[in-house]
Formats: structure tokens, C-alpha cells, sequence
């Protein structure tokens, strides 16, 4: 069914444009509401000592070429020993990060605050679009679809004859909601690219920072270096250089 | 650490300032980025700014950063009238400031009365345990009053808690020196070489301690590090062509007998390069002392 449907202009005007105008201001409103709510976050002592313990085991493994062998393995078993390394966590201290999210009151509030500002205005925008834009045909999507798509683009329009490019306002919003994120990254500055997708695939696993785990991945790879000392290698290349230079 | 690019774009901010052309503001908010230490320039330059009343209401609420600015500045050039005008003015503006409080701590610090400064800081540390500002301004007392021991215990703290900081490491590798604590000094930069392996200058510390400790072993290790640092530097530091010299007739001496064991000749030619290219340079540079230089390369070989 290639028939070419004309759309009224109307419909540019009154919908595509205001549907958008109206999201990006609503973004932007969001962000100073959260920059209001935001309370500043009181780090907890032993996070910041275990994000500081990965930097340095990391720097340990990117670096463990240019230090002596003997210094190499002191600073591992330092990290890695059974009794009281660093990086070692005893099975039983491998908390579940979810329950120790809603043991802590700031947190849960944090994150509470942070889904609230998300969910409601997302739902508000939804509802308004469904109420007031649908039953007719917004836009036509430049690249052909399957027949697949004609329940999740077309939900207003009741004719199963119309090409699946002929999409509602619902998609339109979907649309806008994804595409925004570059542009309130512009707006706003870096700093709050209101990215929802990114929290929304955040929200499923854990949340912040998974110490436990990411110790164990740090010791691990700590395990299995090769310490193959570099220095050797630098007397030739360092000879050559003179070499070079005095030539 | 600053690049190359930051840099040359400092001195052309700072070449234009000082020659009366515009840009002091974006020259201060540059400076205020790097975190480089220019205070007399930052003080002069600032102060002309905020003494003018026109130029300071049109920074808007950048003005209060550049009260900051100037105030550590003036303190760090010891006028401390200037400072203390400044911190009143952002007390009036901001009078429950914590930031402004730690300004009020530094102020009797830097005016050298000890232990109200240590009580300033501790109230200020019990509000929040975690400020690394106010940790290392704590050893820069203790260092300023001369107790290095303390210094070396209130950084050996600061550093269980963060221990990626490797400004934290090259104090206390300095402070470790100072003390001849050469071993603890060795673990302090062999830290720094982990963090930061490309950076010549930490080699080159480095092997001078593995020098000082002496030992075969050390010599060894302290002859690779210069070599390390000439790679590194492309052959340009002095220090370590000269290091090599040395290593390589104290490892002679030493090993004198056994000659058995490995020398660990794996790169034999490297003092005698290290020599021609230390003369090359002198020759270019200071061909005054270049007599000494030879005679004290020709002592070398005898030995």
C-alpha cells in the first residue's frame, strides 16, 4: 500500500512543534528543580578509602612493569593477602548492595527523589499526549517499516490499510524523548545531560558504587600479573638515544 | 600535571597581562583552572580588578571567586591586610560559609599563631572528616613548624584513607629525604613511578635514592632508572647522563672482585656514550667548565 497521504500543515503547527517546545521546557524545568532538591552527598569514609584503593591497585597493575620485582610483590601481597589485604573481602562482608541501600536513610531518599523527578513529569507529558494528540496522523517516518511496528506507532489511528510510516503523536513523543538528550546536553552544559535513559538502565542492577565486587575484580587481576621488569629494556634503548645524539 | 599547551597558553596570558594588554580575567580564571601557584601576578592583577568598581560589578557572581583568589594569593605573598580585607568582605556576604571558614583558618595560619589555627582546623574537620584541603594544611603546619616526624605521621594517615593522591607521596618522599629515611623515601617514589610511569622526573628521584642507599644491587637498579630517565628525557638531562657515570665506577669498584658475577653488562657502551654526550653538552653550554668536567670524567675511569 504505497498511497501517499498529504498531512495538513495544521498539524505541524499545532502538534509536532508545541508537542516539542513543550518537552524541552519541561526538561529544563526539571533539571532546576533537581538542582534545588539536590542535597549534597556526605561521603561515607570507607567508600572514599575503597575508591582510592582501586585507583591505586589499578595503577598498581597498569604500572607493575617499572618498579622492582621485589617491590611488585611486596605491594601485591599487601593487596591480596588472606589475613588483612586490602582488596580481600571476606565472604560473610559481601553485602548486598541492594539491602544496604535501603538500610541507609540518605540513600533511599536520594534515590527516591531522583526516580520521583523522573517518573512524574514523564507520566504527566504522557497522559497529556494521549488525551489531546491522538486519533490522527502526525507524521510520516521517512524509511519504510514492517508491519510489526503498526501496534506500537499507529495506537490512535484505527485503520489497518494506512502505511506503518504514518505514525501517531505517541511516537512523536517517544521520539523527542530520546532525541532530547543532545540537546539539553547543549543547553544545560555538560554537567546534567538529563539523560533518563541512562538512569532508567541504571535503576535495574545495583546502584552506585558495587565495592565489593569491583575489589574482587581488582585483586583478581592483580592475581594474575606476570611481573616482567622493563628497566632492562630501557638501557638499550637509552644507549641508543645517545647514540644518536652524539652522533 | 599541566600541558604543554596550558602552558604555552599561560605565558602568552601572562607575557600579555604583564604588557598592559586585556585578558587579566581570563589569565586569573586559567591560573585559578591549573591550580598553579602565581600569587604575586594573581595578587597585583586581582586586586586591580576588584579595587575598581566598574570592572568588579561586571564579573557578577564570579566576584566572590576572585575574593577567594586574591585572599590566598596576599596570604601566600604575606600581605595579610590585603587578605584580611577580603575574607571580611565574603564573611559579610556569606557569614555561615564553611569555605569561608577554611579561608579564616588559613588567615591565622599564615599569621603564624599555631594552635588557634589547629583548633580552627579541627572544628573545621569535624563538620566533615573528608576534606583533603584541610588534612594536608594540617602537615604543612606541622612541616612549618619544624616537626617533621609529625608531618610524616599525619601524612601517613592522610594517605591510608587517600592513597591515589601522589602530591600526598611526593611530599612525603621529600619530607622521608630530608629525614635520610632513604629506604621509606624509595617506596614513597617507586608509588609515584607507579602512578605517573612517564614522567621522567620521578625516575631520575628515584635512582638518585637507589644511589644514596648504595649496595650492588641498588647501583644496578639506579644505573637502569637513569637510563630509564635519558629514554624518557631523550638524553637531555645532565643529572642523569652524569648518574650514569657515577653508577657505573662505583658498580666498577664494587665488583672489582668478583668479576664472575653477572655485571649485568647489557648495556655496555652506555657510560662511555653517557661521557662523550655529558662533553657535547658542556661544550655547547659552559665551555668554561668543561676542564673540570674532564678531569673529574677521567678520575672516574681510573678509580
Amino acid at each position: 500500500m504505497a498511497e501517499d497521504l498529504v498531512l495538513d500543515t495544521a498539524i505541524r503547527d499545532w502538534v509536532l512543534i508545541p508537542l516539542s517546545v513543550v518537552m524541552v521546557l519541561i526538561g529544563v524545568l526539571r533539571y532546576f528543580v533537581s538542582k534545588l532538591m539536590r542535597s549534597s552527598p556526605t561521603p561515607d569514609a570507607k567508600i572514599v578509602k575503597e575508591g582510592q584503593v582501586v585507583i591505586r591497585a589499578r595503577n598498581l597493575k597498569a604500572g607493575a612493569n617499572f618498579i622492582p620485582p621485589k617491590s611488585f610483590r611486596a605491594r601485591r601481597f599487601y593487596f591480596s593477602n588472606e589475613e588483612n589485604g586490602l582488596l580481600h573481602v571476606p565472604k560473610d562482608q559481601a553485602q548486598n548492595p541492594q539491602a544496604q541501600m535501603f538500610s541507609d536513610p540518605n540513600m533511599a531518599m536520594d534515590m527516591m527523589k531522583k526516580n520521583l523527578s523522573m517518573i512524574i513529569p514523564q507520566t504527566l507529558t504522557y497522559a497529556w499526549v494521549n488525551f489531546f494528540f491522538s486519533g490522527f496522523v502526525a507524521a510520516k517516518i521517512p524509511f519504510p517499516l514492517t508491519q510489526r511496528f503498526r501496534s506500537m506507532l499507529q495506537n490512535g489511528i484505527d485503520l489497518s490499510t494506512v502505511d506503518v510510516s504514518y505514525v501517531s503523536s505517541r511516537s512523536w513523543y517517544f521520539l523527542n524523548l530520546f532525541g532530547l538528550r543532545g540537546l539539553f546536553s547543549l543547553i544545560l552544559g555538560d554537567e546534567n545531560a538529563i539523560d533518563d535513559t541512562q538512569r532508567m538502565m541504571q535503576m535495574g542492577g545495583g546502584f552506585g558504587f558495587d565495592a565489593s565486587k569491583s575489589l574482587g575484580a581488582e585483586k583478581d587481576g592483580l592475581d594474575i600479573i606476570q611481573h616482567e621488569w622493563a628497566l632492562p629494556g630501557f638501557e638499550h634503548r637509552a644507549e641508543s638515544v645517545l647514540r644518536k645524539l652524539v652522533q | 600535571m599541566v600541558t604543554k599547551t596550558e602552558e604555552r597558553e599561560l605565558n602568552q596570558l601572562e607575557n600579555q597581562v604583564e604588557n598592559g594588554g586585556g585578558g587579566v580575567w581570563e589569565y586569573l580564571c586559567l591560573v585559578r583552572k591549573l591550580k598553579v601557584r602565581r600569587s604575586e601576578m594573581v595578587l597585583k592583577h586581582g586586586l586591580s580588578i576588584l579595587n575598581d568598581p566598574g570592572k568588579r560589578s561586571s564579573l557578577g557572581p564570579d566576584e566572590w571567586t576572585l575574593y577567594e583568589q586574591v585572599a590566598v594569593a596576599a596570604m601566600d605573598c604575606q600581605s595579610l591586610a590585603v587578605a584580611q580585607n577580603c575574607i571580611k568582605v565574603l564573611q559579610k556576604k556569606f557569614p555561615e560559609s564553611k569555605r569561608v571558614g577554611k579561608l579564616e583558618a588559613l588567615l591565622i595560619e599564615a599569621k603564624g599563631m599555631w594552635e588557634e589555627a589547629e583548633k580552627a582546623y579541627s572544628i573545621l574537620l569535624e563538620d566533615n572528616p573528608l576534606d583533603q584541603v584541610i588534612h594536608k594544611r594540617k602537615v604543612a603546619m606541622a612541616k612549618a613548624q619544624g616537626k617533621p616526624s609529625l608531618a610524616i605521621e599525619r601524612l601517613n594517615k592522610y594517605l591510608e584513607v587517600f592513597m591515589a593522591d601522589h602530591d600526598a607521596w611526593r611530599e612525603l618522599a621529600e619530607i622521608y629525604v630530608s629525614l635520610q629515611m632513604y629506604k621509606q623515601a624509595a617506596f614513597c617514589y617507586e608509588e609515584l613511578i607507579l602512578s605517573q610511569p612517564t614522567l621522567p622526573l620521578y625516575h631520575l628521584a628515584y635512582a638518585d635514592i637507589l644511589y644514596t642507599i648504595g649496595g650492588l644491587e641498588n647501583l644496578i637498579a639506579a644505573r637502569k632508572y637513569y637510563a630509564a630517565t635519558i629514554d624518557l628525557t631523550g638524553g637531555k638531562s645532565t643529572r642523569a647522563l652524569l648518574g650514569i657515570c657515577l653508577c657505573g665506577s662505583a658498580i666498577a669498584q664494587l665488583s672489582r672482585g668478583r668479576n664472575k658475577e653477572d655485571k649485568d653488562m647489557a648495556a655496555p657502551e652506555l657510560q662511555s656514550l653517557a661521557a662523550t654526550a655529558l662533553e657535547k653538552e658542556y661544550k655547547q653550554k659552559a665551555p668554561a667548565k668543561l676542564n673540570l668536567l674532564t678531569s673529574a670524567l677521567r678520575s672516574l675511569k681510573m678509580s
